[in-house]
């Protein structure tokens, strides 16, 4: 056989091989070129849009930047890619990202394509109420029968997800979200039904002027992703985002928290490690 | 195009599509017939002699007649009852209806006052009836004639915007698709057969209309 051939059918071989990183290759391949490249959006706040000044900003993006500055000492080294919800697992896959943070549902179908970094957020829906309407909380609410309306966004099984928690009330579908907000603002709803962090966002931006009901269903988990192969990378985000909650960057963590939740954690308790209590 | 249709998952929710057809078609009803009497009143209100009787109906109908229906429908859900007057949904969408229609069949009417021979009004007073019984059995059963055509092609275009009142949760046909296309995802088999149901209906409507105009010719 040819040896000129033989080479020329290695090389191809190895430029149609997958892009699946080596163990360490990617921590160094980061470090070496002094920036992280980041995989979100930009139209979805709180989590992740653009700013009066045009720059990306929101609760994802400062998950990133937590990255950032444990890679650099500087949340600002990062390189954005605005990607759509549905581009976020082939950008990792192609490599395209390093990581992507990107309000993303955990699921098992996803993990086995992507792998999945430690959980920074639980999300599950709340019922927003008006502060000094005529239900104060959740259990008046459910004490309201079907004399509550509540609204929401249309959706697969939108009634049957507000049945879960109110039984008897009655189900108003809106087919946007500021269409649901007027049905609560001009009192034709009671309640609006919408992820927690909607809720807290839109509390942030109008303090004073709604109330949370006080309960939150529907459970589901928000994790960054990055391409699956290579452990020392995932585990280096993990610790990143783990320390970040629990430990020494845990200032950083709660600081944006409270920025586009409006509520402020608890410190982690001293002594023994919070996480197995 | 590379596409399987599948209308089963559409067929299958044929009773909420019924359903839905059944209370657009009661809120045209309704609300045509409210706006009819409206518009009467707006029309004759138009060609008064009376000055403030005339600007009035002429505001009235300016007004309304200028402003999108999506924006009066969500004014009068939303704005009207932090304003004070709160009515339910239905009733809500129907009073808007109404009043869109009435501002839309005062210039039909008008102008169909307006072609009426004068000797009309003259030989009703002749006979020695009030101006009042003039209007009601000789100049409206003629002009209602006569603007038959134009008040059929309003008739359509009134049960169509039926379909606004989905934007407000009330659940007619329109409500009913957008809500089987979130659960199916069957874009386009859902808004077909809701077109085909839209133009059935209005098929109907337009025959059934039409017959009337001819039962109700006036002989030439």
């Amino acid at each position: 056989m040819n040896m000129k051939l033989v080479l020329a059918t290695t090389f191809a071989a190895l430029m149609a091989a997958p892009a699946v990183a080596q163990d360490g290759d990617k921590l160094k391949e980061v470090l070496d070129r002094g920036y992280l490249i980041l995989g979100s959006g930009s139209t979805n706040p709180p989590w992740h849009f653009m700013d009066g000044d045009n720059q990306l900003t929101g609760f994802d993006i400062d998950m990133g930047r937590l990255v950032a500055k444990a890679l650099f000492g500087d949340p600002d080294k990062i390189e954005y890619v605005q990607q759509s919800g549905d581009a976020r697992i082939p950008n990792l896959a192609t490599g395209k990202v390093d990581l992507t943070c990107q309000f993303m549902t955990v699921t098992a179908e996803r993990a086995q394509q992507v792998e999945f970094t430690i959980p920074y957020y639980r999300e599950g829906v709340g019922l927003l109420l008006m502060e000094g309407g005529d239900y104060a909380d959740y259990e008046a609410l459910k004490a309201g029968g079907s004399d509550v309306t509540v609204a929401v966004l249309q959706n697969v099984y939108a009634e049957e997800m507000v049945h879960t928690a109110l039984p008897e009330a009655t189900v108003d579908q809106y087919d946007s979200v500021d269409l649901m907000y007027q049905a609560l603002n001009s009192g034709r709803a009671e309640a609006a039904a919408t992820d927690q962090s909607a809720l807290r966002w839109f509390m942030v931006q109008n303090p004073g002027r709604y109330l949370d009901a006080g309960y939150g269903w529907n459970p589901q988990t928000y994790a960054c992703a990055v391409q699956p192969g290579d452990q020392r990378w995932l585990n280096f985000v993990n610790t990143v985002l783990h320390e970040g909650m629990t430990g020494v960057e845990f200032p950083f963590y709660s600081a944006s928290f409270e920025k586009w939740f409006g509520t402020e954690l608890e410190s982690p308790q001293i002594g023994f490690p919070v996480e197995y209590k | 195009m590379d596409y399987d249709f599948n209308f089963a998952v559409v067929w299958r929710n044929w009773d909420l599509l019924a359903q839905g057809l059944g209370l657009g078609l009661s809120l045209a009803v309704l609300s045509i017939a409210i706006g009819t009497g409206i518009g009467l009143i707006a029309a004759f209100g138009m060609l008064s002699k009376l000055r403030p009787v005339r600007w009035i109906a002429l505001a009235y109908v300016s007004a309304i007649r200028n402003t999108p229906i999506l924006v009066l429908i969500l004014f009068t859900y939303f704005a009207l009852p932090q304003m004070g007057v709160r009515l339910e949904k239905i009733p809500s969408f129907i009073f808007t209806l109404s009043i869109y229609a009435g501002a839309y069949l005062a210039e039909v009417f008008r102008g169909g006052l307006v072609a009426l021979p004068l000797g009309l009004r003259e030989a009703g007073l002749a006979i020695g009836l009030t101006e009042f019984r003039t209007k009601i059995y000789i100049i409206i059963p003629v002009m209602m004639r006569n603007v038959l055509p134009s008040l059929s092609n309003n008739f359509i275009s009134l049960f169509k915007d039926t379909s606004l009142a989905a934007v407000i949760a009330v659940p007619e046909l329109t409500y009913y698709a957008r809500k089987i296309n979130v659960e199916s995802f069957r874009v386009i088999e859902t808004w077909m057969v809701a077109s085909l149901i839209y133009v059935a209906a209005c098929y109907i409507i337009a025959s059934l209309l039409r017959r009337l105009e001819a039962r109700l010719a006036i002989p030439r």
